[in-house]
C-alpha cells in the first residue's frame, strides 16, 4: 500500500479544449496518485466537468498528453475508457430507466455475463460488496438518486476500475445516504483504488479528500495536500476575484406582506407555509430534492396541490394551472432553461412574447407588429446581447437565453417573481447583470423567491432565507446575521427545529 | 425462486396489461353465448388467421422496442407475395420462397439505413417506403389478383400437421425465435437498451447504429414471410391486401404494452396485443354483428385500451 501509494496512475499534461467563443481548459495539469482521494474544486464553468468528458472520451482534447496507467489514451470512446479502468459516475446519472439494476450495471456486456441468470448474480456480488441492499431486477426508473448512484458504482466496479471519477455526487444525497458513500469511497481507497471526487462543497473535500486541485476558469490554480490548505484560502482560489465585484449591492427595499401560503401539502412536501414581502428577495436553500423546486411548481400551479391557501395582498387566490399563476401576477424562471424556459427553434422575439400574446392580438389574430416591438422593447431594456431579434434564441449563449425569459415576464409586469436557479451555466459577467435585473425588479415594487443551489449566490442576494429540508421547513434566517454554517446546517436538516 | 418469478410476472401482465383484460373479458363473456366459440375447431381457427398479423408484429415489436416503427410492413406483405408467385413459374418453390423473404431483407436495410444510419423519423420514412412498396405491387400486377398455379405452395398456407395448421405452427416457431432474440441474447437486450436510451447505449460501447439497422432487417423479413405464407394461403398475389396492414399491426403493438417511445415491451406482448385484435373479430363474427359496427367496436377498443393504459400512468404521476 504505501509503496504505491505514490504511484501516479492518472497523469494529464498540458490539456487544453476550445468550445466555439470559449476555451473551456487552458493548459491543465493534474497528476492523481494511486488509492488517494483526489479533490477537484472549482466553481461552475471553472472546467471540471469538460475536463472529466475529455477523460472519459466524451470530447475530445485539442491538445496535450493524457497518460493512464502507463499507457497514453488518445481519443477513446467512453467505451474504452471504462474497458482500461477509468469509470465516470455523472452527475446527471447514466442508467437506461426501463431496465432493471442488474442489466444496467452489464449494459451491453449480456453475452459475457452468460446470459440474465448471470447478469443479475454478479451485480448482486457487486452491490453487496458495497453493501447497497437494492434488488437487481428492481427497474431504474423505480430507484432513489442515491441507490442509482449505487448502481453507478456497481458498475464502475464490474469494470474492475482503477480509477472512479464522481462528478458532484453529494449534490442529490441525503446526510445519511452521504455518510454510505463517504463509507464506501473509504473502502474503495483501501483496495487501491484511485477516485478523483469533483465537488463545491468544501466541507466534503476537508473530510475525506488526500489531495485536493482547485480550478477556475479552465486553469488548474493549485494542487497541494488537503492539509496544506487552510479553507479561506481554498476559497479565495476558487472565487480568484475579490467577493465584492461579483453581486451588486444587495437591494433593500423591503415593504409590507404581498403574499401568505398557508399550508402546502403534496407527497413531497409537508405543511408548508410562509409569506413574501413587497420588494423582497426570498431565498430558499435546500438540497437538490429537498423539495425547493416542488415549493415554487406548487405555487404557480404547474403540479397538482391540494388545500392550500394563497393569499395575495390580503385577497385570497386560487391558482389552478400556470394561466391563473400569470393573471394572478407570477412571472416563472424554471429550473431548466432549455426544456422548460425555451422554444428554442424559435425567435427571441417570440420567446419573449410569449407569455404576452393577448397583448398583441385582436379578436384571435396576431398583431405581428406588435410583437416586434415587445421583442425590441425587451432586448433593449434587458440589454440583450442578439444579432437581432428574429434570431433563434437557441444561438444566444446562457446568459442572454435567461435574459430572454426574464424579459418574457418583465412584458407581463408580474408582482411575483419565481426564479428556480437564474444562474445556472451562465458566465460570471452574465450573472452579475442578472443579478442586477433582480435588483430592479424588487426596486420597482415586485418580489422575488430565489431558488439555488450556489449559496453564495443566495447569501449575497436575499433578504431572507427560508431553508428547506425534506419537504419541510427547517429555518429562517437573515443572511447579513446568520453564519454560513448556521444555514447550512438547517438546509441539511442537522440543526434548528429539525428534530 | 423460478415459480415465484413467474408468479409475479403473471401478476403484473394482469394488472398492467390492458389488453390481456380485454382478452378475458371476451373469453369469460363468450362462456354465455350460445355459439362453438370454445370448439378446438373455432379456437385454432382464429389463430390460423391471426398467425400472420402475428408473424407481422414480431418483427415490428423489435423496431419499436429499440425506439422505431416501421410502416411498409404491408407494402413488403404484398410485394413479396407478389414475388414468390411469379417466381414459381420459373424456379423451384424453395428458391422462390427464398427470393421473396430475402427482399424483404433488402427493403429492411434500405429502411435501417435511411432510419438509423441517416438519422431520419422512422414513422415518414417508412410509411413512404410502403406506399412506394404498393406501387410496385399494383405495377407488377397490373392492380389484378395473380393466382399460383403450383399446388405444393397452397399447401403451405392451408396443409396441417396432427390438425394443427401449418401457419400456427410457423407462426409458434417465429414466437419462440423472436422471444429467445429479445429476451435471451445480447442483441435483444441491446435493443432495449437503445430504445430506453440511446445515449447511454452509446456510452456503454453498444454498437447502437448495427444493432438497430439489424432489427429493421429481421422486420423486414418477417413481413415477407408473412407476405409469402398469405398469398400461399390465399393461393394468390394481389397488390390490395396490405392496406390497412401495417397500421393495425403497429397499433396491435402497443395496445399489447410495447411503448412506442421505446425500450418497454416484448415479444408475448405484442403477441396478446394482436390476440385481442384476432379475437375481437371472431367473436363479433359469431356474435353476428355487422360489419360496420365490427370496424366501431375495433375502433373503440383501441381507444378504450390506450386510454386507461395513459390514465393510470396520469393518476400515478399526479398522484399528491
Amino acid at each position: 500500500m504505501k509503496t504505491e501509494g505514490s504511484e501516479v496512475i492518472l497523469s494529464i499534461n498540458n490539456v487544453s479544449k476550445s468550445f466555439p467563443g470559449v476555451k473551456a481548459l487552458d493548459e491543465v495539469s493534474i497528476d492523481v496518485q494511486r488509492g488517494t482521494v483526489h479533490g477537484i474544486v472549482g466553481e461552475n464553468g471553472a472546467g471540471k466537468s469538460t475536463l472529466m468528458k475529455i477523460l472519459s472520451g466524451v470530447y475530445q482534447k485539442d491538445s496535450g498528453t493524457v497518460v493512464f496507467d502507463g499507457k497514453q489514451i488518445e481519443h477513446t470512446t467512453p467505451y474504452q475508457s471504462m474497458q482500461s479502468g477509468l469509470a465516470i459516475i455523472y452527475q446527471e446519472l447514466n442508467l437506461v430507466n426501463t431496465m432493471s439494476v442488474g442489466e444496467n450495471i452489464f449494459l451491453g456486456r449480456f453475452r459475457e455475463m452468460k446470459g440474465m441468470k448471470g447478469t443479475h448474480a454478479k451485480a448482486r456480488e457487486l452491490l453487496d460488496s458495497i453493501a447497497c441492499k437494492v434488488s437487481t431486477t428492481k427497474l431504474v426508473s423505480e430507484l432513489s438518486v442515491s441507490e442509482k448512484q449505487m448502481v453507478e458504482i456497481a458498475k464502475a466496479l464490474s469494470f474492475k476500475s482503477k480509477l472512479i471519477i464522481m462528478d458532484e455526487p453529494s449534490s442529490s444525497l441525503t446526510s445519511e445516504e452521504m455518510c454510505q458513500l463517504v463509507k464506501i469511497i473509504n473502502q474503495l481507497k483501501e483496495q487501491g483504488i484511485s477516485i478523483i471526487y469533483i465537488s463545491h462543497k468544501l466541507d466534503e473535500i476537508f473530510e475525506f479528500c488526500d489531495i485536493v486541485s482547485v480550478m477556475r476558469d479552465g486553469h488548474v490554480i493549485d494542487t497541494k495536500e488537503k492539509s496544506a490548505f487552510t479553507r479561506q484560502e481554498l476559497i479565495t482560489k476558487m472565487v480568484g476575484r475579490t467577493i465584492e465585484n461579483e453581486y451588486p449591492p444587495r437591494p433593500l427595499c423591503v415593504g409590507d406582506t404581498l403574499m401568505e401560503v398557508h399550508s402546502i401539502n403534496t407527497h413531497k412536501l409537508h405543511d408548508l407555509s410562509f409569506t413574501l414581502n413587497k420588494g423582497e428577495i426570498l431565498g430558499l436553500m435546500g438540497l437538490v430534492g429537498a423539495g425547493r423546486t416542488e415549493i415554487v411548481r406548487a405555487l404557480f400551479g404547474a403540479d397538482k396541490v391540494r388545500g392550500h391557501r394563497v393569499l395575495i395582498e390580503g385577497k385570497p387566490t386560487v391558482i389552478r394551472n400556470p394561466k391563473d399563476a400569470k393573471d394572478a401576477g407570477f412571472g416563472f424562471i424554471p429550473e431548466d432553461r432549455k426544456l422548460q424556459g425555451l422554444i428554442l427553434p424559435f425567435s427571441v422575439e417570440s420567446n419573449i412574447s410569449m407569455a404576452s400574446i393577448r397583448k398583441f392580438s385582436r379578436l384571435g389574430f396576431l398583431r405581428k407588429s406588435l410583437e416586434k416591438d415587445i421583442g425590441a422593447r425587451q432586448v433593449k431594456a434587458l440589454a440583450v446581447k442578439t444579432p437581432s431579434t428574429k434570431t433563434a434564441v437557441r444561438n444566444l449563449s446562457g446568459g442572454n437565453q435567461q435574459k430572454c425569459i426574464v424579459g418574457r415576464w418583465m412584458e407581463t409586469s408580474p408582482r411575483i417573481f419565481i426564479m428556480d436557479e437564474p444562474t445556472k451555466g451562465i458566465d460570471v459577467g452574465a450573472k452579475y447583470e442578472i443579478y442586477n435585473l433582480m435588483k430592479h425588479i424588487v426596486e420597482h415594487g415586485g418580489a422575488i423567491i430565489l431558488i439555488s443551489s450556489e449559496l453564495p449566490e443566495v447569501l449575497n442576494m436575499s433578504n431572507r432565507v427560508l431553508t428547506i429540508f425534506e419537504g419541510r421547513i427547517t429555518g429562517e434566517f437573515d443572511p447579513q446575521k446568520a453564519s454560513v454554517n448556521e444555514i447550512m446546517g438547517a438546509a441539511l436538516g442537522i440543526v434548528e427545529g429539525c428534530v | 425462486m423460478n415459480g415465484k418469478a413467474i408468479g409475479s410476472s403473471l401478476y403484473a401482465i394482469v394488472t398492467k396489461q390492458k389488453a390481456f383484460i380485454a382478452i378475458l373479458v371476451m373469453l369469460i363473456g363468450m362462456l354465455f353465448s350460445h355459439t362453438n366459440f370454445y370448439s378446438a375447431y373455432n379456437l385454432l381457427d382464429m389463430l390460423n388467421s391471426t398467425s400472420i398479423l402475428l408473424i407481422l408484429a414480431f418483427g415490428v415489436t423489435m423496431t419499436v422496442v429499440a425506439g422505431g416503427c416501421d410502416l411498409s410492413i404491408g407494402g413488403i406483405l404484398v410485394v413479396s407475395g407478389i414475388i414468390a408467385i411469379k417466381l414459381l413459374d420459373v424456379m423451384p418453390m424453395g428458391l422462390a420462397i427464398l427470393i421473396a423473404v430475402l427482399f424483404g431483407a433488402v427493403v429492411g436495410f434500405v429502411n435501417g439505413f435511411l432510419v438509423v444510419h441517416q438519422r431520419t423519423e422512422p414513422f415518414i420514412i417508412t410509411l413512404g417506403m410502403g406506399l412506394l412498396l404498393t406501387g410496385v405491387a399494383q405495377q407488377l400486377t397490373d392492380a389484378h389478383p395473380v393466382p399460383a398455379k403450383n399446388p405444393a405452395f397452397m399447401m403451405i398456407g392451408n396443409g396441417d400437421i396432427l390438425g394443427v395448421p401449418n401457419l400456427v405452427l410457423i407462426m409458434a416457431v417465429c414466437f419462440g425465435l423472436c422471444f429467445w432474440l429479445m429476451r435471451y441474447t445480447q442483441f435483444g437486450r441491446n435493443l432495449y437498451a437503445i430504445g430506453g436510451d440511446y445515449e447511454v447505449a452509446l456510452y456503454s460501447g453498444i454498437n447502437v447504429v448495427r444493432t438497430k439497422w439489424i432489427a429493421f432487417v429481421l422486420c423486414g423479413t418477417s413481413a415477407a414471410l408473412a407476405g409469402v405464407l398469405l398469398s400461399s394461403k390465399l393461393n394468390t398475389g394481389s397488390s390490395i391486401y396490405g392496406e390497412m396492414t401495417a397500421l393495425v399491426v403497429n397499433c396491435g403493438v402497443v395496445v399489447g404494452g410495447t411503448s412506442f417511445a421505446g425500450g418497454i415491451g416484448g415479444i408475448p406482448q405484442s403477441a396478446l396485443g394482436l390476440l385481442v385484435f384476432g379475437m375481437l373479430d371472431n367473436v363479433m363474427n359469431m356474435l353476428c354483428i355487422t360489419s360496420y359496427y365490427q370496424v366501431m367496436l375495433k375502433g373503440i377498443v383501441i381507444v378504450a385500451i390506450i386510454w386507461l393504459d395513459c390514465f393510470t400512468q396520469k393518476r400515478k404521476r399526479e398522484f399528491v
